[in-house]
């Protein structure tokens, strides 16, 4: 696959992380707009559909579950993959009710991260849990 | 669940949300050292002095992240543990988990460390979680003993039909003190415990 259009969207108000994530992406060819909250992901999706989101469960303002629903809404094909917490499994089960691809938990595994991408453009849909 | 039921919950929900905080900043530390690994592998052709020094402290960022991962998961589901959909049952292939990552450090203030073995199914069982963090930990705890050298407490499960079972074996040589049996016995409400003189089996309900 060529990775350099993929079209990517992250959404994660922890600036310092998301930035630095989406320049190590850049560093292997995958291009990744960034947005900091879910406002703005949603004005983004609404602009340019990217084909996978990855996407904060905790963040302030509109949560990422909120989000997710929004986006499956009114864009079905656009793929999420969400991040939550060590341990909180039972946000990613409840993403996973609501479409999510699949659910990753911080700190990443970066290559971990890009074979979920991989996986999530893939497949035009179904569920995959990590 | 006992009448601290809502101290234990206050103390679950700050926590949770530290650890919330505590998980985003190993997060942009673990991305930072991984953009500067990056970096390095992108230049290098190119040789400076100090070169080695930094790989080697971007490895030792990466350990450390890594052991701070385990750590954050383990205090995170000790957190949730007062949760409402964890006062009556909980998976103890997980919790047994959580037991170990949580007493390591006791473990290792007395010369020993602390041996897991994960099984790859759930084992839900009809006993809260914070009660079975408390009971394996007061295991673990109660099997270090006084210390050792270089001994090893086993964590093991073993699934069953009505119990499935948590086994707590001490290490080589230590000779755990048999009245602090007693105080893991009363945590047990439907369980029940086994001393056979070389581990420790605790049977819990299985959630039917």
């Amino acid at each position: 696959m060529d990775m350099s259009t993929w079209n990517i969207l992250l959404v994660d108000d922890e600036v310092e992380f998301i930035t630095t994530l989406a320049e190590r992406l850049e560093l292997r060819g995958i291009n990744a707009r960034v947005t900091h909250d879910g406002e703005s992901a949603l004005k983004e999706v609404a602009v340019n559909e990217p084909q996978v989101i990855v996407l904060d469960v905790m963040m302030p303002g509109m949560k990422g579950l909120e989000v997710l629903q929004r986006v499956k809404e009114a864009h079905p094909k656009v793929q999420v993959v969400l991040l939550t917490g060590q341990g909180k499994t039972r946000d990613g089960i409840e993403g996973m009710q609501h479409g999510a691809f699949a659910y990753l938990m911080k700190p990443l595994d970066l290559e971990e991260l890009i074979h979920t991408l991989k996986d999530a453009l893939q497949s035009g849909r179904g569920n995959r849990h990590d | 669940m006992t009448d601290i039921a809502g101290e234990a919950r206050f103390m679950g929900a700050v926590t949770a949300l530290t650890m919330h905080e505590m998980q985003n900043i190993l997060a942009i530390i673990r991305e930072s050292a991984g953009l500067m690994g990056d970096i390095l592998k992108v230049n290098a052709r190119v040789d400076f002095k100090h070169r080695p020094n930094m790989e080697r402290t971007l490895e030792h960022i990466t350990t450390h992240v890594e052991r701070g991962k385990g750590l954050l998961e383990a205090t995170s589901r000790l957190a949730h543990s007062p949760d409402d959909d964890m006062l009556d049952s909980c998976d103890l292939a997980v919790h047994a988990r959580v037991v170990a990552l949580l007493s390591e450090r006791l473990v290792r203030l007395k010369g020993a460390s602390v041996n897991f073995t994960p099984v790859p199914a759930p084992l839900p069982v009809a006993v809260g979680a914070l009660r079975v963090l408390m009971i394996g930990y007061q295991s673990v705890q109660w099997a270090v003993g006084s210390g050792t050298k270089d001994g090893h407490v086993k964590v093991e499960l073993e699934p069953g039909q009505d119990f499935h079972i948590m086994t707590v074996v001490p290490p080589q040589g230590v000779t755990p003190d048999a009245k602090a049996l007693d105080c893991i016995r009363k945590l047990l409400d439907d369980g029940r415990l086994e001393w056979d003189g070389r581990m420790l089996r605790i049977f819990f309900p299985v959630r039917k």
